[in-house]
């Protein structure tokens, strides 16, 4: 190699990590830009929160508007069940029969009071949150309840799901 | 009589009188207003039956836009709690806000018409392809094209949740909710677009900001792009019929003109009849206002704005369920199905490889077959709007629209 190769060998590999240091400052910055704009922190309200007096529950079903929550109370049992649909996010209506009312849904017979229908793109869910017509992937998520010791109130805790047949005695 | 105006409007604009073409054309390229125009068109691509001048209409609307929107932004305040209320303030306090306010509506759903039937005709008339040109790249502009109907699509929808009432709150949740339906990505696209787990202050003040500056300088970069690209593509593609004619021996010599008053004339006339439509609709059209946005219950039935009615309801039809696999009819019908026939739209204009002679006129016979499909999936579209707009009732069920169902007071 001559010493003007070897030079421009030089030149060429230094130029490189020019580029290299510059492009990914850039990248680098940019990058920091971007992620600024994922939250760190939310000012949400949180996912286990304080409802009722479970003296205060009515028999049947109890709207919490502001958690978009439904509970239900039945003699001594109650649960509660998402009205956020499962498709895109719309709240449910709860749509009562005001009686046991027979139906075929899925193949089985089985006896409702209740259904919950969405308004926007018409699922409909069965008294149990299972979803039976229109679009939704899947059922209305059932949480689980539980009494605050200090105060005696209903908790509900809607980071995570349970079984449709769970029940809390009070 | 056409003489006479000719020479008004040059004692009127010009400081000098050119003595021949070359000065003529100069004196354009050296004007501040004009310098973006060529000295000269040809007639054919100024007609009225040629490009139905909707580019330019599209244009016209948008500048309205900017200034009505710039003057909402002095009498909106993008906070959730005072959001809602500074709309009611431009319907009843503010003098003539319901005026700035229906005509900034109404200009935007204009907007969106005028840039899809742009498109329409750009394809009808085959003009995003080169005809015998060697300079030509227009496929590159119709690709430039259809990221502004994209952007003119997103304009429209953030700024659609601003006013934070009930219509507001509830097309956005469902916009927002499909892109959370993409599988893998859905969640962290939702969390950076609403900037949280729910619909709040962050996401209205992110789509704000989108709204009255990105989209809009987006566009505006990208409108300036596809308008040099037009000069640089040798101007719009009727002119490759005449180069065709010519090439072919014909004795014809194409019809050009000075750019002023010929092209500068035309877009005054379409700049009023623009601004004179969205006067009257201004006027005599109200704006809609539903009560405050309340993720608590929603209306019964929530229906997006028309230009994504054929989305609400292909995302309510096209849930599948195989075995126990479930796909939310959210990304096939919000996202997959568009994903596709925009692509395919995109990329089609690389595809189709018609005779030149099927460039810049409208319905060429070797277009036939492709005019058909397009005639098809573009009819496709309008009708599933019509449906959806006249015949989904409550719980978007199907009813004729006269006869929706009385629904009973519900919780
Ligand atoms: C904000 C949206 C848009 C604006 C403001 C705009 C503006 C314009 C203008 C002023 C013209 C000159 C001819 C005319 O007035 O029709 C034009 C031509 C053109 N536009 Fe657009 N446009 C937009 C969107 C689109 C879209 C959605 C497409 C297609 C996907 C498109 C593709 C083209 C092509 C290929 C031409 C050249 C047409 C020819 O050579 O005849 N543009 N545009
Ligand atoms: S959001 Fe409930 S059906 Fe679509």
């Amino acid at each position: 190699m001559t010493d003007k190769e070897i030079k421009s060998k030089r030149r060429e590999f230094l130029k490189n990590i020019g580029r290299l240091v510059g492009y990914g400052t850039l990248g680098g910055v940019f990058a920091g830009f971007a992620r600024s704009l994922w939250p760190n922190i939310l000012y949400e309200p949180p996912k286990r929160v304080r409802l009722i007096d479970p003296k205060n529950l009515a028999e049947g079903m109890n709207y919490f508007p502001e958690h978009r929550l439904f509970v239900f109370k039945k003699g001594n049992e109650v649960w509660a069940i998402s009205a956020i649909c499962q498709h895109l996010g719309c709240t449910v209506n709860f749509v009562p029969f005001g009686q046991k009312v027979k139906k075929k849904i899925l193949g089985k017979i089985i006896e409702e009071e209740w259904e919950f229908h969405c308004p926007c793109h018409g699922s409909k869910y069965t008294q149990d949150g299972d979803i039976y017509a229109g679009p939704a992937p899947r059922g209305l998520p059932h949480y689980p309840l539980e009494i605050d010791p200090a105060t005696g109130f209903l908790v509900v805790d809607m980071s995570r799901e349970v079984k449709k047949d769970w029940r809390l005695k009070v | 009589m056409k003489e006479k105006l000719y020479q008004v409007w040059r004692a009127l604009i010009w400081t000098f009188d050119p003595a021949d073409r070359g000065e003529a054309g100069k004196a354009i390229t050296r004007n501040f207003w004009l310098h973006w125009f060529p000295p000269r068109m040809t007639k054919r691509s100024l007609s009225w039956g040629y490009s139905l001048w909707l580019g330019t209409i599209s244009a016209v609307l948008f500048f309205i836009l900017t200034i009505t929107g710039i003057i909402l932004m002095f009498l909106y305040v993008p906070s959730v709690e005072r959001a809602y209320q500074s709309i009611k303030d431009l319907e009843y306090a503010v003098s003539f806000g319901w005026f700035l306010r229906n005509m900034h509506r109404w200009a935007a759903h204009m907007m969106v018409a005028s840039v899809f039937l742009h498109m329409v005709r750009v394809f009808y008339t085959g003009a995003y392809k080169n005809g015998i040109s060697h300079m030509a790249k227009r496929q590159i502009n119709w690709v430039v094209g259809m990221i502004l109907l994209g952007v003119t699509l997103l304009l429209s929808f953030s700024g659609y949740l601003l006013p934070w009432d009930q219509l507001a709150i509830w097309a956005v949740t469902v916009g927002t909710q499909i892109a959370r339906s993409v599988p893998i990505l859905g969640d962290d696209i939702y969390y950076v677009l609403a900037g949280g787990t729910r619909l709040d202050q962050n996401a209205l003040i992110r789509f704000y900001t989108l709204h009255v500056i990105f989209l809009p300088a987006l566009l505006l970069v990208l409108f300036s792009y596809h308008m040099w690209r037009i000069r640089k593509d040798e101007g719009l593609a009727s002119v490759e019929q005449e180069k065709i004619a010519r090439k072919s021996g014909k004795p014809v010599q194409p019809e050009m003109v000075f750019s002023t008053p010929w092209a500068v004339r035309r877009i005054i006339l379409v700049s009023l009849g623009t601004f004179v439509w969205v006067l009257f609709l201004t006027v005599f059209l109200e704006s809609p206002l539903e009560e405050p946005a309340s993720l608590e219950w929603t209306p019964n039935p929530a229906k997006a704005p028309w230009y994504f009615l054929w989305l609400q309801e292909l995302v309510a039809i096209t849930t599948i369920r195989i075995g126990g696999f479930t796909l939310n009819g959210g990304f096939i019908g919000g996202v997959l199905i568009p994903a596709i026939l925009g692509g395919a739209a995109t990329i089609w204009a690389f595809i189709d490889k018609s005779p030149p002679e099927a460039t810049g006129v409208w319905f060429h016979r070797s277009r036939l077959v492709q005019n058909l499909v397009f005639t098809f999936f573009a009819l496709l579209i309008v009708g599933m709007i019509i449906f959806a707009m006249y015949f989904r009732g409550p719980y978007w069920g199907v009813y004729w629209p006269w006869a929706w169902p009385e629904l009973p007071e519900i919780i």
